[in-house]
């Protein structure tokens, strides 16, 4: 955990919080949202029973652009993109679509892409941006603390801020005390909500 | 004749041989795995022919080991099957009781998630009772255990392990009236278990599972069944070859006081109430030809000596 800046789990049953570190650990590392996490701080009590995340969120300014994940080598009449990445080919092809006309976009191959007499410079095409992975974040994040937290915990508020999140999560309703939870979560870390 | 369960493990190499010899010694074959170039054999065999068997098959390069849990049938009762407890941990020790010859079923509830919502329902229930042992995995807290147990064993009549993260000595003072075993420390995990540590946990959750079947047997013991399992096992696999066609990796699963038969019930529930085991004698007479609550299943409960009169 040594890219979070603060990481507290706080539970009423010390053995309890313990697991929750790990799990929490486990599961926000195998979905790779630990480098987006500044700050976090977990709170259970299971005789409520109630799971409050607050945390703080690291800049996201990466976009994935078509050079990250392809090679683009111009001939002359047409410009073959050899790819190494498949993950971003799909979002890719739709923009040269929309851009250049399916007539000029042709597919050999998985890993080839060949694009006809276009008029774009070959820098232009390497600059075009064909993903931004913050779009998902919310949807990664909302998902990994839905497995963190204790099963059974269907009655759910999450709020997803540029830079802050929070997540409340019951079997019973939620009623203001949460809020006044997430206040005092966020004091703990040093913010704000 | 007493027969124990234990493990062989050789070459594909002459493997006929060793099934034949147990075959000839009066044992039985309960499952056969061939992977790659290993034969796995769990077997029942003669407790006084265990040396003669070793001491065969040392040539062949093969091992024989004692596996307390060969011929029983586990549940592995988690509040339910999602991501929460699948793989880790419910898939780990189903997969190790497997390992040591147990065939494990894993058996995720409707309704048993959460605290004041977790609720058992009675299939859920017969299909527990179906087994020989329940082993419940349960989570990390002890207000949770405590507050749920009650209702997730409701009905439940089959000795019962729990696990959960709580020390053994808080899940001995919690849950009321006592269960079986405990295991503690092993609560919600989201890793795979190799760390040996974990493994250790693993090797005591085995350990108190032998220990609750082996008080099961010599409960059994003291009133013995009309047939082993393991022999009316090898009688249905003789005499009725539907048994054959079913693709299921255990067609025949053989528990320490029955047996559970993949075939329909409708079609097959009257063909094997008159399969004969020997002398006149069929499987009508000294066991219940009953349907399972698992798929279309035939389920049969061997009688005592008791009920029956009849030892074969």
């Amino acid at each position: 955990m040594t890219a979070i800046e603060y990481f507290e789990v706080e539970c009423a049953e010390p053995l309890g919080g313990e697991y929750y570190r790990q799990i929490t650990n486990d599961v926000l590392l195998d979905h790779n949202l630990l480098i987006v996490i500044h700050k976090l701080h977990v709170f259970i009590d299971p005789k409520v029973p109630v799971f409050v995340a607050v945390g703080m969120l690291k800049k996201i300014t990466s976009l994935v652009r078509v050079r990250d994940f392809t090679n683009v080598n111009p001939l002359e009449g047409k410009i073959i993109l050899v790819i190494s990445d498949e993950k971003y080919l799909a979002p890719m092809l739709k923009i040269f679509w929309q851009r250049f006309g399916k007539d000029h976009v042709e597919q050999p191959d998985r890993f080839t892409v060949i694009l006809y007499d276009v008029s774009a410079d070959p820098r232009e095409i390497e600059d075009i941006v064909v993903a931004d992975p913050s779009e998902s974040l919310y949807k990664d994040l909302i998902y990994a603390f839905r497995c963190i937290a204790p099963e059974g915990f269907r009655v759910r508020r999450e709020t997803y801020g540029k830079e802050k999140f929070s997540f409340v999560a019951s079997e019973d309703t939620l009623n203001g005390s949460a809020d006044t939870l997430i206040t005092e979560k966020f004091r703990l870390m040093g913010e704000t909500p | 004749m007493i027969l124990v369960p234990i493990t062989y493990r050789g070459g594909i190499y002459r493997n006929d041989e060793v099934i034949d010899l147990i075959e000839d010694l009066g044992g039985y074959i309960v499952q056969k795995h061939v992977l790659a170039g290993e034969v796995v054999l769990q077997s029942f065999v003669p407790k006084e022919d265990i040396e003669l068997i070793r001491a065969i098959v040392k040539p062949l390069s093969g091992e024989v080991t004692d596996s307390p849990l060969v011929g029983t049938e586990i549940a592995v009762v988690i509040p339910s099957l999602e991501i929460h407890h699948l793989p880790h941990p419910a898939c780990d020790i189903a997969e190790y009781t497997r390992r040591l010859g147990a065939k494990s079923n894993m058996v995720g509830m409707a309704r048993g998630v959460g605290k004041r919502i977790a609720a058992i329902n009675d299939e859920e229930r017969d299909v527990i009772n179906e087994h020989d042992i329940a082993v419940y995995v349960l989570g990390n807290f002890e207000t949770c255990i405590e507050y749920k147990m009650p209702v997730l064993r409701r009905g439940v009549e089959v000795p019962i392990v729990l696990c959960g993260a709580p020390d053994k000595e808080t899940l001995q003072r919690i849950v009321k009236p006592a269960v079986d075993g405990y295991v503690g420390n092993v609560g919600r995990f989201m890793h795979r278990t190799k760390e040996s540590d974990e493994l250790g946990k693993l090797d005591e959750i085995i350990a108190e599972i032998t220990r609750v079947l082996e008080k099961k047997r010599e409960e059994i013991a003291k009133d013995p069944l009309s047939v082993s399992p393991a022999r009316l096992m090898d009688v249905i696999k003789e005499q009725v070859p539907a048994i054959h066609e079913v693709t299921s990796p255990t067609p025949l699963t053989v528990q320490m006081a029955g047996l559970r038969v993949k075939l329909p019930y409708d079609t097959y529930a009257g063909v094997l109430k008159k399969t004969e085991i020997e002398d006149g004698i069929t499987i009508g007479d000294i066991a219940d030809v009953v349907p399972s609550r698992m798929r279309d299943y035939i389920l049969v409960k061997i009688l005592p000596f008791s009920s029956t009169n009849t030892v074969i």
